[in-house]
């Protein structure tokens, strides 16, 4: 039987995350609903990061003064996931905030934000 | 060239100049003298280094992956060494892929310093930034700089695209954006994937741990990173499903400006798909997937081209099912294959360069690029005639042109894994390809220009057609032309010039294909 921890929480949560974003990029017709989607799927993507990360009982990658090199070793959780959401975050800001500029643009000249109309080059 | 095992000099050079040069032209801004020198200097300084440069590598942790024999780089996954590094390679492969795209570089800042008026400063930056993605794309060896990359380079893609000003060109950067975010997304759940699995984000150390560890139950996982970096592949090179898209975006973008983009979607094909091919190219499947979509690409891109009417759709088209020809070489995988796969990518961004840089000739004669508005050039500029004709030659597959020499050495290695159907494919796509460009072609250069539909359709008239001003062509667009056709040529006759740089990783990255 699967044993339900934290970590398996946390991919599940990332799981439905990323399904949710991705429906709502592919099926949501408002511009500014489908950059919000994207938003959850790069939240979902950090979660998974950080998931895989995960040390049961485990302590912030910092070797604090008095801790062994073993028991930091032991304990630490995965620092180099930790860093791609880190990275994650930056990108995922750049591309909301390029998306957002390119609804505005578009919107200034077809005066909708319906991806459908926009795509036609209709205006509203 | 020897190979040194300290951190290259050349490497972090190649990627901070042109980062450098993004922010000094975006300050300058509309400076165009200042821009256009600054601009020029740092492009050749680019060429420079990539021809001096040494063989080398540049690590951030644990140890560079070296063959404890000879202390070389090594993308052998037998070595028995733990390389745990972020690390960038400048070999061979790399150096030839990015001095080509630091040639097409010096050309294109060349003629967009001339051309573009306004706004020059954040144009020309991206344009160095488009360099700097494909150049860390092809020469990293870890998922996580790769994965950068590819974000980096997709959202400079985009600016390229709506720089053009254009309403097509704003939904096209929205299009490939929303994709962007969507297959940049897939690359870093691929990249947790690889990472939860094996522990380690250095491919090398990836490689070694999954041929060497019993997966059992955990194979699935690979299986579902190796579809997202399928995504990821696909998205990159505009290959099918997406090839509307693509095409969209490099019909979107100013031809210049395309000829950079296609390059660099050229690099980013060939550094995704050797690691795809590295990583897993031992699952079964994974490659005859890799084939279908290369195959269905080629197909249906030469079909799209031979829809249109306007020479930049039409090379749009060309580029995207031209991306399947570099992709059929990796996906066979075989020794043959990836030197025709990977020198097809070389051949691939000069003769289209030649083609997109005539394209944007065209222009000058202030009537657009569609065949039924833009007629009889060939009288006012015949060289541009000819060179658009040897380009033809060249993309076609025509001997003495160096596209004849990539595309043998594909047809001749899907014979000898024994799937002669995609050497029928490759055929068929080297004379739709000479179809649709010569139909072009003949309407723009070649039709006398009394035959012009303008006048007889009544058609409301495009914004190309209402500014029906012809402005000389610059000197320096007739330049690159010359230098560009002078190398496919060079290249046809003496294909060992390129070639030679190309076997060592053909040779390490090979597996034989089975039956």
């Amino acid at each position: 039987m699967i044993q339900v921890t934290i970590q398996l929480l946390a991919f599940f949560a990332a799981a439905v995350l990323v399904i949710i974003g991705i429906a709502g990029m592919l099926f949501l017709d408002n511009l500014i609903k489908k950059i919000i989607a994207f938003t959850l799927l790069s939240d979902g993507v950090n979660l998974l990061l950080v998931a895989v990360g995960y040390v049961e009982g485990g302590i912030v990658s910092i070797l604090l003064p008095g801790m062994s090199t073993s028991e930091f070793a032991s304990r630490a959780v995965l620092v180099f996931p930790v860093g791609i959401v880190l990275t994650n975050i930056v990108i995922g800001v750049s591309t909301t905030a390029i998306l957002v500029a390119l609804a505005i643009v578009l919107y200034r000249r077809y005066g909708t934000l319906k991806a459908s109309k926009v795509l036609k080059g209709e205006r509203r | 060239m020897t190979e040194s095992i300290s951190n290259l000099w050349s490497i972090a050079l190649l990627v901070t100049i042109p980062i450098f040069a993004t922010i000094i032209v975006n300050l300058l801004f509309n400076r165009n003298r200042a821009i256009k020198y600054i601009s020029l200097i740092s492009a050749l300084s680019l060429v420079v280094i990539t021809i001096l440069s040494p063989y080398g590598f540049q690590w951030f942790t644990g140890q560079p992956a070296l063959n404890p024999n000879t202390l070389t780089f090594t993308f052998d996954a037998s070595i028995p060494a733990w390389r745990m590094a972020l690390e960038f390679y400048f070999g061979p492969l790399q150096q030839v892929l990015i001095f080509v795209m630091a040639l097409i570089l010096v050309l294109v800042i060349g003629i967009a310093t001339n051309g573009l008026t306004k706004n020059q400063g954040p144009y020309i930056g991206m344009i160095f930034l488009l360099f700097m993605s494909a150049a860390i794309i092809i020469m990293v060896n870890d998922l996580y700089h790769l994965w950068i990359a590819v974000e980096i380079g997709s959202l400079v893609v985009v600016g390229v695209v709506a720089a053009s000003g254009e309403g097509i060109g704003q939904k096209a950067a929205l299009k490939y954006a929303l994709f962007s975010a969507l297959s940049g997304a897939g690359l870093a759940i691929a990249l947790a994937l690889i990472l939860g699995l094996t522990g380690y984000s250095n491919i090398s150390d990836a490689i070694r741990y999954i041929q060497t560890t019993n997966l059992a139950g955990m194979s699935s996982i690979l299986y579902v990173a190796f579809g997202f970096f399928i995504l990821s592949w696909i998205y990159a090179g505009g290959l099918v499903p997406i090839h509307p898209l693509k095409s969209e975006v490099y019909g979107a973008a100013f031809p210049h400006g395309t000829a950079m983009l296609q390059a660099q979607s050229k690099l980013m094909l060939v550094a995704i798909g050797l690691v795809m091919l590295r990583l897993f190219g031992s699952l079964p499947f994974a490659r005859e997937v890799m084939l279908s979509i290369s195959v269905l690409t080629m197909m249906l891109g030469v079909v799209m081209a031979l829809l249109q009417t306007d020479l930049r759709w039409i090379l749009a088209y060309l580029i995207v099912s031209h991306s399947g020809l570099v992709t059929v070489g990796i996906s066979l995988g075989t020794y043959d294959a990836l030197v025709g796969g990977l020198f097809q990518a070389v051949n691939d961004v000069l003769y289209m360069s030649v083609l997109l840089l005539g394209c944007e000739a065209v222009y000058y004669f202030g009537k657009g690029t569609s065949t039924k508005t833009a007629v009889g050039i060939a009288k006012k500029a015949p060289w541009l005639a000819l060179a658009m004709v040897l380009g033809t030659f060249a993309a076609s597959g025509i001997p003495p042109f160096n596209g004849f020499q990539s595309k043998i050495i594909l047809i001749q290695s899907a014979l000898k894994v024994g799937l002669p159907e995609v050497a029928v494919v490759i055929l068929i796509l080297s004379v739709t390809t000479f179809i649709a460009l010569f139909r072009g072609i003949y309407s723009i250069f070649l039709k006398p220009a009394e035959t012009t539909p303008l006048a007889v359709s009544g058609s409301v008239p495009s914004e190309a057609q209402e500014d029906d001003k012809e402005t000389p062509i610059p000197r320096g667009l007739y330049l690159s032309l010359a230098i560009l056709v002078v190398i496919t040529l060079i290249l046809g006759v003496y294909p060992d010039l390129v070639i030679r740089f190309l076997t060592p990783v053909a040779q390490a990255v090979s597996i034989p294909w089975y039956p």
